[in-house]
């Protein structure tokens, strides 16, 4: 795949270019400041782009910024966007902004390199990759929701499925059978009232889409 | 005699220059009747916080003066005169100093011209006291009489130039409501000071020590000698993520101090500085008392770069530090040998942090960096003990 990496931090900057590299991925561009970022990717058009969301020059927010501006330019692309601490808002906006193709992911998960090039696939393929302690927080976020009329499993299925897993995937992570996965995501979708759907990303999207309305 | 001669020469300078003090004052204040016409005649308006603040300053320099001759501070309690026209107005009318201010003038311009007397006092006393103490072996009796005008002088004026308790509170509080603002500004910075620090440094290196680690699983089957090489990078990570959380935790409260108290790590600081440093640790010696914490650290962060600027600007081989516990807190003091010139509106210098870190805790900062030195920083830190 061809990547475009921007990363203000040199040491994450080679750490990244390392692990693509390693993997077999072509880094189209690598680029330290906010500004930097659209043009590069309206010049590389990469496959997916990997964006820290702190950058120089002020140090905010810029990243996430010039993820959703460059997902306006151009519809559809890939972005996971990397950083230190999840933020549920910027998870929101991220999602609010397009349907597929998007990843956010605390900069631990890198060092997970297999399970990080999962996710960077999936999100590059228009899947979606959400950190876990984003999905925590949105499960945790509020009382009193038909959230607390699931079962444990059912819950931990929801999780994982808010992530971005498929059901194979959630299978294998709860060491349970796929058709068992099925059934428990037929009694979510119907506890929480979202229409069934089991197409891939579309049946995060409910999902995340209900979290995030519910944890307002 | 000779003492009473020259006490009484002391008080005659005081009484001149009071008596100067008064004459110029005769024209001010009708300049400042001319001021009050011109202001009721809206032209002048603009003129009269103007003229409030001339007053002050006169007021400021008398107060000066009977202080150098009492010894005892006349404290001032002002508020600030700043905003708009009319602001500035109205806090040059309601402010209850400029009426002190005023009543001082006032009365001053009516026994000023007394004080006068002081000099036919003078051919008086030394022949009376001349032939009384000379001959007679007496008493001086005239000589100290200017003495103790110059006193009665000087107690009236401090009497008629003293805010009222409650103005002085009130201009307490102003300042209180400053140094609380700054201690909030000056902690919200340190806090994003903080966090940069660990963003970028000690956090940024453990993934990327996370990274290396991953790699070299993943490399580790099919060679060997990458994954080895990877997990030498990755323990070089984990060192220098190490020290720079040191650094950071040296930031927030330096370790040294919990474990040798100030004087042990102002000791510790000077042997690393590179120049001879003497410490006097008075009574803040080790097993000696200690004062609170936040004190502690700021003495040492002020201690900390006085002794860099001083190993890095001023040329100078040597450092004098000294450590005293005072009535009001905390004193110190670093003095260096240098070429001096250290400037407060360089950035550079750090000499602003310091002072901000001080006054956050409502202490006094003081440099004096004539050029061609030496510099010398005092701090006093209030604190209880």
């Amino acid at each position: 795949m061809r990547v475009v990496i921007a990363e203000d931090n040199a040491l994450l900057r080679e750490g990244l270019v390392l692990l693509l590299t390693s993997a077999g991925h072509e880094v189209a561009a690598v680029v330290g400041t906010g500004p930097e970022i659209l043009p590069a990717l309206l010049e590389h058009r990469p496959e997916v782009a990997v964006l820290d969301v702190r950058m120089p020059p002020g140090f905010r927010d810029e990243g996430l910024r010039a993820a959703l501006e460059a997902r306006r330019e151009i519809p559809g692309l890939p972005v996971l966007v990397l950083s230190q601490y999840v933020e549920e808002s910027y998870a929101a906006e991220l999602l609010a902004g397009g349907s597929s193709g998007v990843g956010y992911l605390l900069k631990d998960r890198v060092g997970r390199v297999d399970e990080f090039l999962d996710a960077l696939e999936r999100v590059a393929g228009g899947g979606t990759a959400l950190d876990p302690e984003v999905v925590t927080e949105l499960l945790t976020r509020r009382r009193d929701t038909p959230l607390d009329s699931l079962t444990p499993r059912e819950r931990e299925v929801l999780a994982l499925m808010a992530e971005g897993h498929d059901n194979a995937t959630i299978a294998k992570t709860l060491v349970v059978t796929e058709r068992a996965v099925h059934k428990h995501i037929g009694n979510v979708f119907l506890k929480l009232g979202l229409p069934v759907s089991d197409s891939g990303h579309r049946r995060v999207l409910a999902v995340l889409a209900y979290l995030a309305h519910a944890a307002r | 005699m000779w003492t009473t001669v020259r006490e009484a020469a002391r008080a005659t300078g005081y009484l001149v220059v009071v008596a100067a003090m008064t004459f110029a004052l005769y024209l001010f204040i009708t300049v400042l009747l001319i001021t009050a016409v011109g202001t009721v005649a809206v032209v002048g308006a603009w003129m009269l916080p103007e003229t409030v603040l001339v007053i002050r300053r006169i007021a400021g320099a008398k107060r000066k003066m009977v202080a150098a001759w009492t010894g005892r501070r006349i404290p001032e309690a002002y508020r600030a005169v700043e905003g708009t026209l009319r602001e500035r107005l109205r806090t040059a009318v309601r402010d209850p100093g400029t009426l002190v201010d005023l009543r001082w003038m006032v009365a001053s311009y009516v026994y000023g011209a007394l004080l006068a007397l002081a000099l036919p006092l003078w051919p008086l006393g030394l022949v009376v006291d001349g032939v009384g103490c000379g001959l007679l072996r007496r008493r001086a009796v005239v000589l100290p009489l200017i003495t103790r005008l110059a006193d009665t002088e000087a107690r009236w004026s401090t009497a008629l130039l003293m805010p009222s308790p409650q103005a002085r509170l009130t201009a307490r509080v102003e300042e209180l409501k400053e140094t609380r603002a700054d201690a909030i500004a000056a902690h919200g910075a340190e806090l994003r000071r903080i966090e940069r620090d660990l963003h970028d440094g000690a956090q940024a290196r453990l993934v990327a020590l996370s990274m290396r680690i991953g790699l070299a699983k993943r490399a580790y089957d099919r060679d060997p000698e990458g994954a080895r090489k990877l997990l030498d990078d990755a323990q070089d990570q984990a060192e220098q993520a190490l020290t720079e959380l040191r650094h950071v935790v040296r930031g927030i409260h330096p370790p040294i101090l919990t474990d040798r108290g100030l004087a042990g790590a102002v000791r510790a600081l000077g042997a690393s500085s590179g120049l001879a440093v003497t410490v006097d640790g008075g009574e803040v010696e080790e097993g000696g008392v200690r004062a609170p914490a936040a004190v502690e650290a700021a003495a040492y962060f002020v201690v900390a770069e006085a002794l860099t600027n001083a190993a890095k600007h001023s040329g100078s081989p040597i450092a004098e530090v000294r450590l005293a516990r005072t009535r009001r807190g905390l004193a110190v003091r670093v003095r260096d040998d240098g070429r001096g010139g250290a400037d407060e509106s360089g950035d550079g210098s750090g000499l602003l942090g310091m002072r901000r870190r001080v006054a956050a805790l409502d202490g006094v900062f003081h440099v004096t960096s004539p050029v061609g030195g030496p510099t010398v920083i005092e701090v006093e830190l209030p604190c209880v003990w």
